[in-house]
């Protein structure tokens, strides 16, 4: 049962974050610059553990897309077990604390990682409240909008099924 | 305070003091070899560095099958596959690296080629993601005390395309066995013994302030210390003093083993950034940028600093500084090391003095540095204006 919830959460907080990212690359001129700087066709795959989610984005025609599945994603994320990608994804755990201990294996070239994770820090500084984020993060990023417009903005996205999958 | 979780690797068998190049021949057949591929750099093969590793090889009964020497000081994605390439040509089954930093780390990057049967490591790259493969005896010798890199499970090389050095880390990149022998530094240079002895102290200094800082890492880290500012300087001074290099060794190695497990942080960052687009010789560039990156960092690391005071200066010196001072100290101890040896060998102080004639590259290197895996686990999360600061500040 247990499982069952730590799977369902994550997988939530996966769709979320993809749709908090979306959003910030309107409303955040670091996340905005982030994004202009990626390479066309850059694509990550995050896993969450043995029969856990896994979350396909690829960055292409100025749109980060969530696909179904990615046979070579440029740049891979395992994390080692579905208890550590929940607490990674329940503001428990940050992703350099996650490196730190050693909670994912990486496929691909660490710099892409550190750009993912700059766009991960700067969504849980949005989605998360200070007093779980003076954890998590080594530096809190100044917020340019208020969290409630994002979520706002998620809430909408989600409404009006702005972040299907792309086929 | 202990971390929540952590891990702790040295599978490296330490070969360290007197005739310990005469043991390689033994290792390579215990690790059942016998045509190994001696790789080094036409630095060390011109002065006859190469030669007193290869006698003994061959004096013992296992001569290299194969010596290939050209390893760049930048070495490169590139290299790395051509000599995994000359392997296969040649029929080897074991490499032996014979150098410093840039040679071992390629060793390392062929290595790994070779264990996972592949051409080209940039398809094989990452962190933690390959299973051990393939079996390569594999033999390091340094020849500075500095990178540590003789026990590291990380192989920082420059890819070619992007100018850019990567980092590959992976348990299986750690030699089988490092040979520390004295007589391997004893004709370093002032300069090359004092910049890469600052190298080791970095990566100790680094260790032990990272979030991935852990109670094993942080033992070596501060053994490390102690035995490097104990003997840098006299080191530096006089090269022929046996007992001060073979401290420097292992100083260097404890470092590195210190580093392979709690990661270094922003000094790497910048230097590795500093090293692809301006091409400072990284243990300049780490020299340089220390002091200015524990500046950068004191706020974070007050009581870690303030515990590398007595490592740095004595117990009694240390004692006379006010404890809420001490941190400040320790970065101004390291200052006045670096001083020093500037007075005895000439050793550059700011990025000018390394060769960086302007300031035109530092948005390059600022982008580049912010996406060095060893930013991660820096005691603060650097952004480009920030690294730009440190870059001003050290120019």
């Amino acid at each position: 049962m247990l499982r069952f919830i730590q799977k369902l959460t994550v997988a939530i907080v996966l769709r979320v974050v993809h749709a908090a990212l979306i959003e910030l690359m309107q409303l955040d001129s670091r996340a905005k610059q982030e994004f202009e700087r990626l390479p066309e066709d850059m694509s990550y795959a995050i896993a969450t553990g043995h029969g856990a989610p896994t979350l396909f984005v690829r960055w292409r025609g100025g749109k980060l897309e969530r696909l179904a599945s990615l046979d070579n994603a440029v740049c891979t994320l395992a994390v080692k077990s579905l208890p550590l990608s929940f607490q990674l994804f329940t503001g428990q755990m940050g992703l350099a604390q996650a490196y730190a201990r050693h909670a994912f294996t990486l496929k691909g070239d660490v710099a892409d990682v550190m750009k993912l994770a700059r766009l991960v820090n700067l969504t849980e500084s949005y989605l998360f409240p200070p007093f779980i984020t003076r954890h998590i993060l080594t530096d809190i990023p100044r917020l340019e909008v208020n969290p409630l417009r994002v979520y706002g903005r998620i809430a909408c996205g989600f409404l009006c099924n702005r972040y299907k999958l792309t086929h | 305070m202990n971390p929540p979780y952590f891990e702790f690797l040295n599978s490296v068998k330490l070969l360290c003091g007197e005739l310990a190049l005469e043991r390689i021949a033994a290792e390579l057949r215990h690790l059942g070899a016998q045509k190994p591929l001696l790789l080094s750099d036409a630095v060390l093969a011109k002065i006859g560095t190469l030669k007193q590793v290869a006698d003994a090889m061959e004096a013992e009964g296992c001569p290299a099958a194969h010596v290939f020497t050209d390893i760049p000081v930048d070495s490169s994605l590139a290299v790395v596959n051509e000599i995994a390439a000359l392997y296969r040509e040649h029929g080897c089954d074991s490499l032996v690296a014979v150098g410093g930093g840039s040679v071992i780390d390629t060793a390392k990057g062929v290595r790994l080629v070779l264990s996972q049967d592949s051409d080209d490591i940039l398809a094989i790259c990452g962190v933690e993601n390959l299973p051990p493969g393939i079996r390569v005896p594999f033999l390091v010798v340094p020849t500075t005390a500095g990178t540590g890199s003789e026990c590291t499970g990380v192989a920082v090389i420059r890819n070619d395309k992007s100018g850019v050095k990567m980092e590959i880390l992976s348990p299986y990149v750690q030699p089988d066995v490092a040979v520390i022998d004295p007589r391997m530094t004893l004709g370093l240079p002032p300069k090359a013994t004092a910049s890469t002895g600052m190298d080791a102290l970095c990566h100790a200094i680094e260790a032990m302030t990272c979030l991935q800082a852990n109670p094993l890492s942080t033992a070596y880290a501060t053994a490390a210390i102690r035995l490097i500012a104990a003997n840098i300087v006299t080191a530096t001074k006089n090269g022929g003093n046996k007992e001060a290099r073979f401290a420097m060794a292992l100083g260097s190695t404890m470092a590195g083993i210190a580093f392979s497990n709690s990661m270094v942080g922003a000094v790497h960052a910048i230097g590795h950034a500093l090293g692809g687009v301006c091409h400072v010789p990284h243990a300049v560039a780490m020299t340089v940028l220390l002091p200015h990156v524990m500046d950068y960092n004191l706020d974070r690391c007050k009581a870690d600093y303030a515990a590398l005071l007595p490592l740095l200066v004595g117990e009694e010196k240390a004692l006379e500084t006010p404890a809420p001072k001490r941190a400040k100290a320790a970065a101004e101890a390291v200052r006045a090391l670096g001083r020093q040896l500037n007075e005895i060998c000439g050793l550059p102080l700011s990025l000018h003095a390394a060769g960086v004639a302007n300031k035109l590259d530092f948005d390059r290197v600022a982008e580049v540095a912010v996406n060095d895996g060893a930013l991660i686990v820096n005691p603060r999360a650097a952004t480009e204006a920030e690294v730009k600061e440190i870059l001003n500040a050290a120019f």
